[in-house]
């Protein structure tokens, strides 16, 4: 009971430490970013429009699709950047960099709404327990007390305190998956980079 | 007689630790040892649990190290990486600064509102000093008598007498303020705002603000530039700013405190360190898992050397 009540206290407290200049419905320590700008990874060519009709050129497109792809190994993309740079230039390198960033960008940007409304959730969910409780104590503070609702009543008090501390357990890992995004489109920024002239 | 004074000056340069670059792993619970010469990877080393803060004694005997969720200090050899001893902290120690003559340790505990000072030889606390809300930040005047705590919540830089551990100045500054720097000759106090996004150039004399750096930086939405750690070279010519998760560090002109450029490092880029002779600073890359090594003199990103989970502090021996 006192663990649970922790943890409402702690999700109060939560948004309150994001609310730092940010989204108060944000449930992560990680300052919200709702979106990555490519001269985060990127310090190579400005892209312009002839880099934008390039991106979109059926083979740079073809390789973006698969680097971005998380279950390719780094190595196997970074093989994949260096056979595609001994005939790119720096316009078709900078290309292949918009393409991959247009790919993750809006992934990226998919999970942090997913995870605003993962702790929106979570916020409704500690209200539904508080209101139960509430619920509770009525129940047994009356003068019959109604023992097949108070029964009724604890046992869906239980799932949903249940189902609000595993969910809370995985809210950490749920707010890394961007930085993991983050850190495959840094990565490839880096492979990219490196065949620049 | 010409190739024994070689010899003689290389035997003066090259002590054990010479250069050496100990970089506290805060997810991994370990600190990454560089050579600072070589920049090749010496060995990892567990060191408890959070490691964040981490600095170096002047005779650089005793590597200090914020073991924040153990709430103390854990003082190592740093040669062989065995643990010596502990210090009091208090709760959650974040940062941390030595007075320039390696005693006492100034802390700043981020959950209560402390600046904890402790004295390095008895192991002692000297005094709890109370200051704004989540203090953050620590920076030391070079003659070591004034300590200064930045509070991320109130938004302030105190300024604390080191010998009667009393604030005598507050100066309100943008928000979120992480790190302070003074310059080499004292003239100079920067604090970074990480939230504001700005530096502060404060006249230490006065306490009064002369100037706020703003970054601008092409391609990068202004939310991801973040200032957290800065240092400044000797003579004072060269500011360099970590802008977190902008990826980037910022150069500046230390006369005119005029961004000059913006250097593509790793991501999340935190804090950072010179070697003793300031031809290489080092910075911690939080997200990428790796320290970026800047050419001083070129302003150029020379290498990139992964190290463990989490890069969080660096501090170079000295000499």
């Amino acid at each position: 009971m006192r663990s649970v009540l922790t943890l409402i206290l702690a999700l109060a407290a939560g948004p309150a430490l994001a609310a730092n200049g940010t989204d108060p419905d944000w449930p992560c320590i990680q300052r919200k970013q709702p979106h990555l700008s490519l001269g985060q990874i990127w310090s190579g060519p400005a892209p312009d429009e002839a880099i934008g009709d390039l991106a979109r050129e059926p083979a740079i497109a073809a390789l973006a699709e698969r680097l971005e792809q998380r279950r390719l190994p780094v190595e196997e993309a970074e093989a994949d950047i260096a056979a595609f740079a001994e005939t790119a230039d720096n316009a078709r390198l900078t290309a292949l960099m918009v393409a991959v960033f247009d790919r993750i960008e809006p992934e990226r940007s998919a999970l942090i709404a997913g995870i605003a409304r993962y702790g929106q959730k979570q916020v409704e969910l500690a209200q539904m327990i508080e209101d139960r409780r509430a619920k509770m104590a009525a129940l047994e503070a009356a003068a019959e007390p109604d023992f097949d609702a108070i029964d009724s009543e604890e046992a869906a008090l239980d799932w949903d305190q249940r189902i609000f501390t595993e969910r809370q357990q995985s809210l950490t890992y749920v707010c890394e998956t961007p930085v993991i995004l983050e850190q495959r489109a840094f990565a490839l920024a880096r492979a990219i980079a490196g065949h620049l002239e | 007689m010409k190739h024994i004074l070689t010899l003689a000056l290389c035997l003066a340069t090259t002590p054990a630790l010479a250069n050496r670059v100990f970089v506290s792993n805060e997810k991994g619970n370990d600190v990454t040892v560089l050579d600072g010469e070589t920049l090749e990877v010496i060995g990892t080393y567990p060191v408890g649990n959070r490691p964040r803060g981490i600095t170096i004694s002047p005779d650089g005997k005793e590597l200090y190290v914020c073991a924040s969720d153990d709430n103390l200090v854990r003082v190592f050899d740093p040669e062989t990486m065995e643990e010596l001893h502990t210090l009091p902290s208090g709760p959650d120690p974040e940062l941390f600064v030595l007075h320039p003559s390696g005693n006492p340790l100034y802390i700043a505990n981020e959950d209560d509102n402390l600046v904890t000072v402790v004295d390095t030889r008895t192991h002692q606390v000297l005094a709890e000093i109370p200051v704004g809300v989540e203090p953050e930040g620590m920076g030391i005047s070079p003659d070591g008598k004034v300590v200064i705590n930045t509070s991320e919540t109130t938004n302030m830089a105190h300024f604390i007498d080191s010998e009667s551990f009393e604030i005598f100045a507050n100066v309100l500054v943008d928000s979120r303020p992480r790190f302070a720097q003074y310059s080499a000759d004292g003239s100079k106090l920067y604090v970074t705002s990480e939230i504001g996004g700005t530096v502060s150039v404060i006249d230490p004399a006065t306490q009064q603000i002369v100037k706020k750096i703003s970054f601008d930086i092409p391609g990068v939405l202004p939310e991801a530039i973040q200032p957290v750690g800065a240092r400044i070279t000797s003579d004072g010519a060269k500011l360099f700013v970590a802008l977190g998760p902008a990826n980037r560090v910022a150069v500046i002109d230390g006369a005119t405190d005029e961004v000059k450029d913006y250097l593509l490092v790793g991501q999340r880029v935190w804090q950072m360190a010179f070697t003793p002779d300031e031809k290489y600073l080092f910075t911690t890359n939080g997200n990428s898992n790796d320290v970026s090594v800047i050419d001083v003199a070129a302003e150029k990103v020379v290498k990139s050397v992964p190290v463990g989970q989490q890069p969080w502090g660096v501090v170079v021996a000295p000499n």
